[in-house]
């Protein structure tokens, strides 16, 4: 039925000299190796890693993908990943387990629906599949909800966004890896890359510990480690914060809830997975520690919050937890950015906790950019020097409390 | 089945029985029964069916290792049967699919395992696209066991408790009981925590006789009274560890018992010095069928019958790999059961006396043997047993079949805390290659078998804590020395032997229905890391939360020789690393909410309390419409708002004003006492932070505010600009300290008058001014004369002690004047009509000072080059294509008020409505937006997109603030 058991992907020697070198085999760098491949017939890529497949943040979030964005930067580019998901399912020939379930995000004050209806309303505008929901179809979308006033925070409403959902993050790592191997990519598994070669202000090769690859095209999408190797191999300071951000799992049950919860009040967000598990993550830790470690207070955190808002929860069991890095920036927005100040350097990088929903649609365009060598108009927001000029995104309302030197 | 009832290692005491319910029988067990042993007892075989295949599965362990055995205990999905006690009148329901445990109709799915290798789902049902939505419904259905009711209340009382002590010690076997005396000895604290009710770790159950003849279980006994008697000694008993994190924080949850005030509690132990003596637990023996119902681990056998006195079955084969295993099967050929035979896979290395002991009982030894497959339908009826080599082999009828491939430590808690696990080839052990600062391993875990040397190792590691204090070392070193040197090295443990099978159906994990077989497949496709094979093939990812798997798993892979890992490496253990429930985990969950001092009176007039950040406050009192009723008594008389929230602070010492001047942008230098100066903090982005007024008090003495939700974070904020600079000055938050009410209306000063001889006049008390006034004889009020809702108004800051008597005298001398409370919402459309922006309302993180409008608040005399934010205020004055802050009207005859949050959109989006409501006093809607040129400029006409309009606009247009009292006559009043 299945034939036999082919590889995911080959382990081809390293060659001394690529066309482009993709340093990270995490979610934005094998997209980007997947469309360059796939869609500019740039094939002799090699896409280096320091571990394995999925190791970063693409191996550990939570896969929640949604496009109810804030700002008309945003909104487009999440709007057109929401709909590649599918197309990419048949295009990769791996299921990529899309649960389309919806998300909902509770509101638990005037603010907070203010800022709900604004991003509604941009949505919608954008064409995007959502609503304002009042209290009572907040539980019966989610009917194991408590919209009683027992709560501290009582739910006001909130936003839901049917056109959300989840996937299963592996299959997606896996698959982008397959499909760049099979159509010629190079994926080299427990490489890492140690240096970056300049010369007259252009990229010419990549040192890795397996030795010096010549290039002129570079992507760091190296995730929680990008502004390390920016900084370390070209001196470029990015405005980034790496910070530690934990989810958890609970031990599997029966269908309970059937989309993705959320509450900005209450820290947290929730879903029940294909296998039956609550996932569940929240916001980061408040300090950067510079490792991959749990802490009691979060779990502790996670469970008064679920508890609360979901009452019969508190009969479930955590039997999970885990967390990983998270690349923030001051706007909380990423930064994508290209051959400044040094031509054939790209970046993608300073996606924090939200650059899984996003991965593809941005593999796709900077696949474009890397090819073409012209940022592409949907990607021109995001360059590194809207920080120099104070400009900063507005994806989030708020003052961005997580780092005070930011 | 009649129950032993005189062995002395017994935990249950036969002939009180308990009833409870299991399914829709009645059932009975004895006090001291766990749920799966009362089942067991009265011939229960069949716990559950597995989650893909529905294949039968049985009481493999005692550990909770396994979902085998998982059941809905009184509404409780996945509760472990085995670690489980029996409470009278308990509704026990198994977990099982369609049909029941007997006669599961999806069985067939045994047979269809061909369909289902290693990752399966990821190459199916996606072509067509449509497909996949479909299947969804399906898998979710089929996914997971636990069954949760969706109005499920979980009932008694969940407490946690933080507790600290020097030293902590997690186990308490021999090992960890020897290691919490030797420290109590030396006279530090010890907190020792133990999973089981009881003491006694891998000895209690045991009758083996130590050298001076003392059993085992007599021995455990001795120190676990030594232990309780010891006042520096404080043990918890059926206290899991579920988590190890940095700096020897531990969390635990303990399970209370039937006199205990709680359910479960949430247990945090903070100690200088940690000891994990966790002991062992046994590796699954890896053979054909290995999980049918009826093969049993061999500590499981073994304490059915010492500690639950029920014999395990009639004829039992042993498969084992250690000396316990041994030990096992002599004790119950002593207590009657038969054994057929006993294979070891081990060619050498057995105790002597075991041996001699085996002879002596005739029972038939096969050294270097393993069972190769369980034979039998449901439950086991036979064994086949193989010389690992694959050259001989025989069959025995049998069962129960006890496999085991020995010991194999229990290293989660070294794991989380961040202890390296290296494989050792002595023990087949992942030892701790490094411990973490203030971590010891002590123990079996360790390897030490021999009842001494698990003693002594205890010992040693306890020493080795109280050596991480420093101090009264020399003895200790000493002794440590010693200790070692008698303690030698641990002996050889059992190998890694898999039997000479394909492993179709030999179950690395029993959880996800993982095989040998599923294992090579995900190798043969190039996930060839232990890490990776468990996300492909799912192992270790089930409830068991890898209890199983995690053993073999690493030792399968790097025996296979397809991994470029040349030595085992195993998986990651994450916390917690016991299932732990979301109820446990949250306690009592305490609300921390903060309530100003006039709560109480504010809820008595009907106010409508909200939580507002950390605070209670009022939003209104009455219904919806009362709000106009409350801003019109503040436009035409005078009302009474509780500020308090706001955020207060003193700063004062010989470089005060430096301090002010790097974080304020206004020159505060020219502020005269006597004054009030509103001002900002700006980011390094130019972006508004924080607004409020700052008070000279007198020379170097200042007193500002903050916004309520910023009093923490500013001072943060300040000594963080602050912290190169060496100055002289202190911040005191005074935010609690001091209560603050607004009292404002055109009639205020009439009330204010009232209640001070001090003239208050608009001469002798203009606007802007800061007056220290007696109020009521006796009470000392800082006023301040603001006009944030329009009118003549008095901002009375007053210690919060004193707060509610002048709260109420000012409701007593206003009431002729028709004083009221107004709340939050008034406040909010008082200061809309006015033009005053709300921070977080009117402004986004990244709006500045300039594109609020706010530019004027800059200084740009001033002579600190460092202000946070200049660099920024600078380049971003003059820049375009910001969204600037506008006022506007509704322009619609309609007069429909657009809803906060809708967009400005044109064919593009060009900015939003920030906050918009009707004015009364005005007659029609206003509101705030924050819009891009070139609608920002005044006159503009701003079409309105509101959530669910399908594209019909309303519209609006651009005109000055403040929309009220332009001039500002009747605040300055
Ligand atoms: C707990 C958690 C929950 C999350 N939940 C969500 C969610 O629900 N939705 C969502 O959209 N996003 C979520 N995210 C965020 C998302 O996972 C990340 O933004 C995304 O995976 C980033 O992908 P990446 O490819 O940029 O980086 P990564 O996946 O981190 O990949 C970077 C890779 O670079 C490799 N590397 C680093 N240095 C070197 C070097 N010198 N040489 C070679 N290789 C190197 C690393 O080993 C790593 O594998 C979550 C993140 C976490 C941690």
């Amino acid at each position: 039925m299945f034939g036999r058991y082919k590889r995911l992907w080959s382990s081809p020697p390293q060659r001394p000299a690529y066309d482009a070198v993709i340093i990270g085999g995490g979610l934005h760098g094998l997209s980007t190796a997947y469309f360059l491949a796939s869609r500019h017939g740039i094939r002799d890529v090699a896409v280096i890693e320091k571990r394995y497949m999925g190791f970063g943040g693409s191996g550990r979030n939570t896969a929640i993908v949604r496009a109810n964005q804030r700002t008309p930067e945003n909104l487009p580019l999440y709007k057109e990943a929401l709909e590649l998901w599918p197309v990419l399912t048949e295009e990769l020939d791996f299921n990529l387990m899309f649960y389309n379930c919806g998300n909902l995000n509770l509101a638990h004050s005037e603010a907070a629906l203010k800022a709900m209806r604004l991003q509604v309303a941009s949505a919608q505008f954008h064409g995007i599949d959502i609503r304002m929901v009042g209290p009572k179809e907040c539980k019966e979308l989610v009917p194991i909800l408590d919209i009683s006033n027992r709560l501290r925070y009582p739910i006001f409403g909130g936003m839901f966004h049917p056109a959300g959902g989840i996937l299963r993050h592996d299959a997606v790592v896996w698959g982008m890896a397959r499909g760049a191997s099979k159509l010629g990519v190079h994926i080299h598994q427990g490489t890492e890359v140690t240096g970056i070669g300049v010369q007259n202000g252009r990229v010419v090769h990549v040192d890795t510990d397996k030795g010096r690859i010549q290039t002129r095209r570079v992507l760091n999408a190296a995730g929680g480690y990008s502004a390390d190797i920016a900084f370390r191999m070209l001196g470029m300071k990015l405005p980034i914060s790496v910070l530690t951000i934990q989810a958890m799992v609970t031990q599997p049950l029966k269908p309970i809830l059937h989309h993705v919860v959320s509450s900005g009040m209450y820290h947290c967000y929730a879903n029940q997975t294909l296998k039956g598990e609550i996932a569940t993550g929240a916001h980061m830790d408040p300090w950067p520690t510079y490792t991959t470690g749990t802490t009691a207070r979060y779990i502790k955190h996670q469970a008064e919050a679920l508890g609360e808002l979901m009452p019969c929860l508190r009969g479930v069991k955590f039997m999970r937890s885990w967390s990983g890095l998270a690349d923030m920036t001051p706007d909380m927005a990423p930064i994508m950015d290209g051959n400044e100040p040094v031509r054939g350097y790209y970046m993608d990088c300073g996606w924090g906790y939200f650059g899984f929903k996003s991965s593809c649609v941005t593999g796709k365009y900077m696949a474009q950019y890397m090819a073409t060598e012209e940022c592409p108009q949907i990607l021109k927001p995001f360059a590194l020097k809207r920080f120099e000029e104070h400009r900063l995104m507005g994806e989030t309302a708020a003052l961005v409390e997580y780092s005070p030197d930011n | 089945m009649s129950r032993l009832t005189n062995l002395p290692t017994l935990r249950i005491r036969p002939g009180t029985p308990i009833s409870f319910r299991y399914g829709k029988k009645l059932c009975e067990g004895v006090e001291g029964d766990t749920i799966a042993t009362a089942l067991y007892a009265s011939g229960t075989r069949i716990f559950s069916r597995s989650l893909k295949y529905h294949r039968p599965r049985g009481l493999y362990g005692l550990e909770g290792e396994c979902s085998n055995t998982f059941m809905r205990v009184d509404g409780v999905p996945n509760v472990p049967a085995e670690k489980t006690f029996l409470r009278p009148g308990m509704r026990v329901v198994p977990q099982v699919g369609p049909g029941g445990l007997r006669w599961d109709v999806l069985a067939f799915m045994d047979k269809m395992s061909w369909a289902m290798p290693a990752g399966f789902y990821y190459r199916m049902f996606h072509r067509p696209a449509a497909l996949w939505p479909r299947v969804i419904p399906f898998i979710r259905r089929a996914a997971g066991k636990g069954v949760l009711d969706a109005d499920f209340e979980l009932p008694g009382r969940c407490d946690e408790i933080y507790v600290n002590s020097d030293i902590c010690v997690i186990g308490g076997g021999p090992s960890g009981m020897a290691a919490a005396l030797a420290a109590a000895e030396k006279g530090f604290r010890v907190i020792l925590l133990e999973a089981r009710p009881w003491l006694g770790g891998s000895w209690d159950h045991r009758i083996s006789l130590r050298e001076d003849g003392t059993p085992l279980f007599e021995s455990a006994a001795q120190l676990a009274r030594q232990v309780e008697e010891s006042p520096l000694v404080r043990v918890f008993r059926h206290t899991a560890v579920a988590g190890v994190y940095p700096e020897r924080v531990v969390a635990a949850f303990q399970t209370g018992g039937p006199s205990d005030s709680f359910r479960e509690r949430y247990v945090e132990v903070r100690s200088e010095s940690l000891v994990v003596a966790t002991g062992c637990t046994e590796r699954p023996l890896l053979f054909e069928h290995n999980e049918r119902p009826g093969v049993m681990q061999a500590g499981c056998a073994h304490r059915l019958a010492h500690t639950w006195g029920i014999l395990p079955g009639r004829r039992v084969v042993f498969s084992v790999g250690d000396d316990l295993g041994l030990e096992g099967a002599l004790d119950l050929a002593e207590l009657g059961v038969e054994v057929p035979c006993v294979a070891d896979v081990r060619w050498s290395g057995q105790d002597a006396g075991l041996l001699a002991r085996m002879r002596e009982k005739k029972i038939p030894f096969f050294k270097g043997w393993t069972a190769s497959r369980s034979m039998g339908r449901k439950t086991v009826k036979g064994v086949e047993l193989k010389s690992t080599n694959g050259v001989h082999g025989r069959r025995f009828p049998c069962d129960v079949l006890v496999a085991s491939a020995g010991q194999t430590p229990v290293t989660g808690p070294l794991a989380v805390a961040g202890a390296r696990l290296v494989h050792d080839d002595r023990t087949n052990f992942f030892l701790p290659g490094n411990l973490p600062p203030g971590m010891h391993a002590a123990g079996r875990m360790l390897g030490y078998m021999a009842p001494e040397a698990m003693e002594l190792s205890g010992r040693l590691a306890g020493l080795g804590a109280v050596l991480d204090f420093g101090g009264r070392t020399m003895d200790v070193v000493e002794e440590m020395r010693e200790t070692e040197a008698r303690l030698g090295r641990p002996p050889e443990g059992c190998q890694f032997v898999m039997a000479p099978v394909k492993g179709k159906k030999t179950f690395v994990c029993f959880d996800e229905d993982t095989t040998v077989r599923n294992v090579n497949q995900a190798m043969e496709m190039g996930l060839d890391v232990p890490e990776l094979i468990k996300r492909w093939t799912a192992a270790g990812t089930g409830p068991g939360q890898g209890g199983i798997p995690g053993h073999n798993l690493p030792l399968l892979v790097s025996h296979s020789r397809a991994s470029p890992d040349e030595d085992p490496r195993p998986t990651t253990t994450r916390p917690p690393l016991v299932p732990v429930l979301m109820g446990t985990y949250g306690g009592r969950n305490h609300d921390m909410c903060k309530r100003t001092p006039v709560h109480a009176l504010q809820e008595a007039a009907g106010g409508h309390m909200e939580r507002v950040g950390v605070w209670m406050r009022a939003r209104r009192f009455g219904t919806e419409d009362h709000v106009r009723k409350e801003v019109a008594n503040v436009r035409s008389n005078v009302g009474l708002l509780d500020s308090s929230t706001l955020g207060k602070f003193r700063l004062h010492g010989p470089d005060a004003l430096k301090v002010l001047q790097r974080v304020y942008v206004s020159d505060l230098s020219t502020l005269r006492e006597g004054r009030v100066r509103y001002s900002a903090m700006c980011t390094e982005d130019a972006c508004v932070l924080d607004d409020g007024v700052v008070v000279k008090r007198g020379e170097e003495d200042y007193y500002f505010t903050t916004s309520s939700a910023r009093s923490g974070a500013t001072a943060e904020w300040i000594h963080y600009h602050a912290r190169y600079e060496n100055w002289d000055y202190d911040l005191v938050n005074l935010t609690d300290a001091f209560g603050v009410i607004n009292l404002a209306g055109p009639r205020a000063r009439e009330v204010l008058e009232k209640m001070t001889r001090e003239d208050v006049s608009g001469s002798a008390f203009p606007f802007s001014g800061y007056r220290e006034l007696m109020v009521g004889g006796s009470i000392p009020v800082r006023a301040m004369r603001l006009g944030f809702v329009g009118e003549l108004s008095y901002e009375l800051h007053v210690p919060s002690s004193l707060m509610q008597s002048l709260w109420e005298m000012l409701e007593e001398a206003g009431r002729p004047l028709g004083i009221q409370n107004f709340g939050l919402e008034a406040q909010n459309i008082l200061r809309l009509e006015k033009g005053h922006v709300i921070l977080g309302s009117e402004s986004e993180q990244r709006t500045t000072l300039h594109d609020l409008g706010l530019g004027f608040l800059w200084s740009r005399k001033k002579n600190d080059g460092r202000m946070v934010g200049l660099p920024a205020l600078q380049r971003t004055e003059h820049q375009e294509g910001r969204l600037k802050l506008v006022g506007f009207k509704m322009t619609d005859p309609a007069h429909q008020v657009p809803r906060d949050g809708s967009i400005i959109a044109d064919r593009k989006i060009w900015g939003h409505v920030c906050t918009a409501r009707y004015s009364d006093a005005l007659g029609h809607p206003i509101g705030f937006a924050l819009v891009k040129e070139p609608f920002c400029v005044m006159g503009a006409r701003l079409p309105i997109y509101e959530d669910g309009c399908q594209g019909r606009l309303i519209h609006g247009q651009v005109i000055p603030t403040p929309f009220y009292d332009a001039g500002g006559e009747r605040m300055k009043k």
